[in-house]
C-alpha cells in the first residue's frame, strides 16, 4: 500500500511537472528521467520479481509504457538522456561476468563448451540462412535482389539475425543472483559465439561490399583494425583489470565509486582508443576473478550496490527507446524470423549438447539462455544501415522490431531455465555449495 | 582519526574540515587514508578542486570541455539538491536550544547578506557598473552565496565556543536557501511575487518528492533497493528542480526538513546513503565550479567586495548572533565563520545554471574566487581550538 502511494506521488508529480515546463525545459529532462527512472522502475522491477518474472523485464516495460511511443512521460530527448548511462551499464555489465568466469572451475567445460558453441552456431547459421535465401520475395528487406547480391545480403542478414545479446544474459545473471553450470556455460557460450560472430560479421560485410560493387577495404586494414578492437581490447582490460586488483589488495575503500569510476573509464576510454568495451570490461573482471581474487565481500557488496542502479537505468532506457513502431509496421515478418530463430536456436543447442556430451536437464535449457538480443545486433544492424542505405534501413527496420521482440522474451525464457535448474540465489551461498 | 559529532554538509565524514593525518604514519597507512584517495582532502576541498577544474576546464587543459560541463549540468543539480538535503537534515526544531541556534544562525546570515547587498548595491551605482540583469537580484545573489559558512568540525572534547560555532554554521545556510529559491526565480526574470510563488512551489515540490521516497525506502527490501530509493530520491529532487528551472537547493532543504520532522528513521537512512556519495558529488560540484569560471572586469570588480563585505557581514552578524546562543563571546563568533565552505559557490552556480548571462558568469566567477580567499583568511583568522 506505501509503496503505491508512494509510485502514485511519483506519477502525479511527472505528470504535474511536465504540464508546467517552461520553455526550454527539455533540455534539462536528464535528471529529472533518471530520477524517475530509478524510483519507478526499481519498484516495477519488483513487482515483476514477485510475479517470477526477470526484474529486467519490469525495468524494460516501465521504460516502455512510460517512453515516447506509449505516455510519453520521458520524452525523447530524455530518453536519450538515459542512454548517457549506457556505455557504463555494459562495462559493468560485463566485468560482473568476468568476475563470474573462473577460468580453473571452467577448465573441465572447455571443450563441451566449444563443441557445444561451435555445433550451434553453425546450425543456427545455416538454418537461418537457408530460411531468408528462400523466403528472400517476402522479406521487406530488398525483395529484388537476385544471384549473387542477393547470397550476400542474406548472408549478412543472416549474421545479424543469429547475434546473440551477453548484456542481457549477463544482467538477468547479475539480478536473480545465478550461479552454477547453467550460468557458467551460458555465460561462457554467449561470450565465445558473439564473438566468433563478430568476425563472421566482419568477412559478411566484405562479401558484401565485393558483391555489391562497392569498395572493399583492404584485407590488411581490415584484418589490424579487428586485431586491435579484439586483443586490443583484451589488453586494455586486463591492464585496467589488474590496477584494480593492486587498488583492492592495497587500499580496499570506497569500492562502489572506484569500481563504477573504473567501469566509467573501461567504457569512455575505450571508445575513444577503439576497443570494444565489453570486451576489455570482461577482460577486468576475468584478470581480478582469475589472477587476484579478492577476499572477502567487500567486491560482492560494491558489485551489488553500484549494479542495481545502473541496470535499471540501462533496461529502462532501453525500454524507453524500443521502437515500437517498428513492431506494428514489420510485426508479423518479425515474429515469424523470430520462430524460425528460436526453433533454430533451440534444435542447434539438442544437436550441439549430443557433440558435447551434454545430458538433460542442462541440454534442454541452454537454447533458453540464447534468445536474448540487444547491443551487439544492435550496433551490427546500424553498421550496415550506415554502409548500404537503401536496404540497409530496411533491414535495420525489422532487426529493431526483432530486437523488441526478444529483448521482452529472451530475459523471461533465461530466467525460467536458472530456476528449473535451481541457480537463482547461489551467487550468494558459500562456493562450495553451488553445483559442481 | 578524531570522532566528530558536527554535521556540517554530510555527517561525521566531513569534508570541510582538515584530516589529523598522524605524521607517524606510513606510506601505505596513508594511502589507505581518504585524505589520500581525494574524498577526504586535508585541505578544505574548495581549495584543492576549484583550482583543479580550472586546470581541466576549456581555458587551460580543455579535458572538461564545453561540452563535457553541458553534461556535468545534469551531476550538478544532482550535487545541488545533495547538499540542500544536509542542511535540511540538521534542521532540528524539538527543542528549544536548537531553534534558538536556528534563529541565531538566520540573524547572523541574514546581516552578512544585508551588508553585501547594500554595499553591492552602492557599488554598482558608483562604478556604473553594466549588468544584464537586474542589479537588485544580482546583488542578492551575492549576499546569499556570501552568506554560507562552515565553521569544521568539532570532537567530543571541544570547547563550548567551538560546538555553537559549528551548531551556528549548520544551520546559518537555511535561510539563504529558503531566500535563494526567490533570488533565483527573480534573477531569471521573474516579478518578484512570481518569484516568491516559485519557491513556495518547489518547496511544495520536495516535499511531495520527500514524502513519496520517505514511503518507499522506509519499506526497502534490502540495503541495496534501499539505497536505490534514497539516490533515487535526490536525483528527481534535482531534476524536478533543474527541469523547472527552480533551485534544487530548496528543493533538497524542503526534503531534508521533511525527512527530519518525519516519524521512523529517514534522516538515518538519508545521511547513511547519502553520504556514500557525497564526496562524489562535492568534488563533481566543485571541479565544474572551477570549470565554468570566466574572468571578466565585472568579476574582478566584484571579487574584492565580495570578500571584503562578506569579512564584515560575518564579523557583524556573528557578534549579534552570539547574544544569542550561550558559550561564545561575541567577538569570536564571526572569526570562527569566514570559511565558507561550499555552499555559496554551489549557489552562485546554480544562478548560472538557471540564468546563464555575463552577469551570472561574473558572479560566479567572483563568488568562488571569494570563497577560496576567505577559505584562506579562515584559516589564519579563526581561533585555536579549546579544550572543553
Amino acid at each position: 500500500m506505501g509503496r503505491a502511494a508512494a509510485v502514485a506521488l511519483v506519477f502525479l508529480v511527472m505528470v504535474w511537472v511536465r504540464r508546467a515546463a517552461p520553455e526550454g525545459a527539455e533540455t534539462r529532462g536528464a535528471a529529472l528521467a533518471l530520477g524517475f527512472a530509478l524510483i519507478a522502475a526499481a519498484v516495477t522491477g519488483a513487482l515483476f520479481e514477485r510475479a517470477r518474472l526477470p526484474r529486467i523485464s519490469g525495468y524494460l516495460l516501465f521504460g516502455l509504457a512510460c517512453g515516447p511511443y506509449v505516455a510519453d512521460l520521458i520524452s525523447r530527448p530524455m530518453a536519450r538522456s538515459l542512454q548517457l548511462v549506457n556505455g557504463l551499464a555494459i562495462a559493468l555489465i560485463a566485468f560482473v561476468a568476468g568476475l563470474e568466469m573462473n577460468l580453473l572451475r571452467l577448465r573441465p567445460q572447455w571443450r563441451a563448451i566449444l563443441r557445444l558453441g561451435g555445433v550451434t552456431l553453425a546450425f543456427v547459421y545455416a538454418v537461418i540462412f537457408a530460411v531468408l535465401w528462400a523466403a528472400w520475395p517476402l522479406l521487406p528487406i530488398w525483395p529484388e535482389a537476385t544471384g549473387l547480391p542477393r547470397l550476400a545480403v542474406s548472408a549478412l542478414a543472416t549474421t545479424v539475425v543469429v547475434s546473440f545479446s551477453p548484456t542481457v544474459t549477463i544482467a538477468v545473471i547479475a539480478e536473480s543472483r545465478a550461479r552454477g553450470r547453467l550460468t557458467s556455460l551460458v555465460l561462457a557460450l554467449v561470450v565465445i559465439t558473439d564473438l566468433a560472430l563478430i568476425l563472421l560479421f566482419t568477412l559478411a560485410m566484405q562479401f558484401a561490399r565485393w558483391a555489391l560493387g562497392g569498395t572493399a577495404a583492404e584485407e590488411v586494414a581490415l584484418g589490424a583494425r579487428l586485431a586491435w578492437e579484439i586483443l586490443g581490447s583484451f589488453a586494455f582490460g586486463a591492464i585496467v583489470g589488474a590496477a584494480f586488483a593492486v587498488y583492492l589488495r592495497l587500499v580496499g575503500r570506497e569500492l562502489t565509486v572506484v569500481l563504477l569510476a573504473v567501469c566509467g573509464l573501461l567504457s569512455v576510454l575505450g571508445d575513444r582508443l577503439h576497443f570494444e568495451p565489453l570486451l576489455a570490461a570482461l577482460a577486468a573482471g576475468l584478470v581480478v576473478e582469475n589472477v587476484a581474487p579478492p577476499s572477502g565481500d567487500a567486491l560482492k557488496d560494491a558489485v551489488e550496490r553500484g549494479a542495481l542502479p545502473v541496470l535499471i537505468l540501462f533496461f529502462a532506457a532501453a525500454g524507453a527507446s524500443m521502437h515500437v513502431d517498428a513492431l506494428a509496421t514489420v510485426g508479423l515478418v518479425a515474429l515469424a524470423v523470430s520462430a524460425v530463430r528460436m526453433a533454430a536456436v533451440r534444435a542447434g543447442v539438442a544437436l550441439g549438447s549430443r557433440a558435447a556430451g551434454l545430458s538433460p536437464p542442462l541440454s534442454r535449457l541452454v537454447w533458453m539462455g540464447l534468445v536474448s538480443q540487444a547491443g551487439v545486433t544492435l550496433g551490427l544492424t546500424i553498421l550496415v544501415a550506415a554502409e548500404f542505405a537503401d536496404w540497409g534501413a530496411t533491414l535495420q527496420t525489422l532487426m529493431v522490431a526483432l530486437i523488441a521482440l526478444h529483448e521482452l522474451i529472451g530475459p523471461i525464457l533465461f530466467r525460467t531455465a536458472l530456476a528449473r535448474a535451481g541457480e537463482i540465489g547461489r551467487m550468494d551461498a558459500p562456493e562450495e555449495a553451488a553445483p559442481a | 582519526m578524531r570522532r566528530y559529532d558536527s554535521s556540517e554538509v554530510g555527517g561525521p565524514d566531513i569534508l570541510d574540515v582538515e584530516v589529523a593525518a598522524s605524521p607517524r604514519a606510513g606510506a601505505l597507512a596513508r594511502l589507505r587514508t581518504r585524505a589520500a584517495l581525494g574524498l577526504e582532502p586535508a585541505l578544505a576541498p574548495a581549495v584543492v578542486f576549484v583550482p583543479l577544474g580550472v586546470l581541466l576546464g576549456p581555458l587551460v587543459l580543455g579535458i572538461v570541455s564545453e561540452e563535457v560541463l553541458a553534461h556535468l549540468d545534469t551531476v550538478v543539480s544532482i550535487a545541488l539538491a545533495a547538499l540542500g538535503v544536509f542542511v535540511g537534515v540538521a534542521v532540528d526544531l524539538r527543542d528549544r536550544t536548537s531553534r534558538r541556534t536556528l534563529v541565531a544562525a538566520s540573524v547572523e546570515a541574514l546581516v552578512t547578506i544585508a551588508v553585501v547587498l547594500g554595499a553591492a548595491l552602492i557599488l554598482f551605482a558608483a562604478w556604473g557598473l553594466r549588468l544584464d540583469a537586474n542589479p537588485w537580484s544580482v546583488a542578492l545573489i551575492l549576499g546569499i552565496s556570501a552568506s554560507a559558512s562552515s565553521a569544521g568540525a568539532v570532537d567530543d572534547g571541544a570547547a563550548g565556543a567551538d560546538r555553537a560555532a559549528a551548531a551556528i554554521a549548520n544551520l546559518d545556510d537555511v535561510l539563504p536557501l529558503l531566500l535563494g529559491g526567490v533570488a533565483l526565480a527573480w534573477g531569471a526574470g521573474q516579478p518578484p511575487l512570481w518569484a516568491v510563488v516559485s519557491a513556495v512551489h518547489t518547496v511544495l515540490l520536495g516535499a511531495g518528492v520527500a514524502a513519496a521516497g520517505w514511503l518507499l525506502f522506509e519499506r526497502a527490501h534490502g540495503a541495496a533497493e534501499r539505497a536505490v530509493f534514497v539516490v533515487g530520491t535526490v536525483v528527481l529532487l534535482g531534476g524536478v528542480a533543474a527541469y523547472l528551472a527552480l533551485s534544487p537547493m530548496l528543493a533538497g532543504l524542503a526534503a531534508g526538513v521533511f525527512w527530519t520532522s518525519a516519524p521512523g528513521r529517514a534522516e538515518k537512512v538519508i545521511r547513511d546513503d547519502l553520504g556514500k556519495i557525497q564526496h562524489a558529488l562535492v568534488v563533481l560540484l566543485l571541479v565544474t565550479a572551477g570549470a565554468s569560471l570566466v574572468w571578466t572586469p565585472i568579476a574582478l570588480w566584484l571579487f574584492a567586495p565580495f570578500v571584503v563585505f562578506r569579512l564584515a557581514g560575518k564579523l557583524i552578524g556573528g557578534s549579534l548572533a552570539a547574544w544569542l546562543v550561550p558559550h561564545v563571546a561575541p567577538a569570536d563568533l564571526g572569526s570562527h565563520l569566514i570559511a565558507p565552505g561550499v555552499l555559496g559557490l554551489a549557489f552562485a552556480l546554480n544562478f548560472q545554471q538557471v540564468a546563464p548571462s555575463a552577469t551570472a558568469a561574473a558572479v560566479l566567477a567572483a563568488a568562488t574566487a571569494g570563497s577560496l580567499a576567505c577559505e584562506v583568511l579562515g584559516v589564519w583568522a579563526r581561533p585555536r581550538p579549546a579544550r572543553g
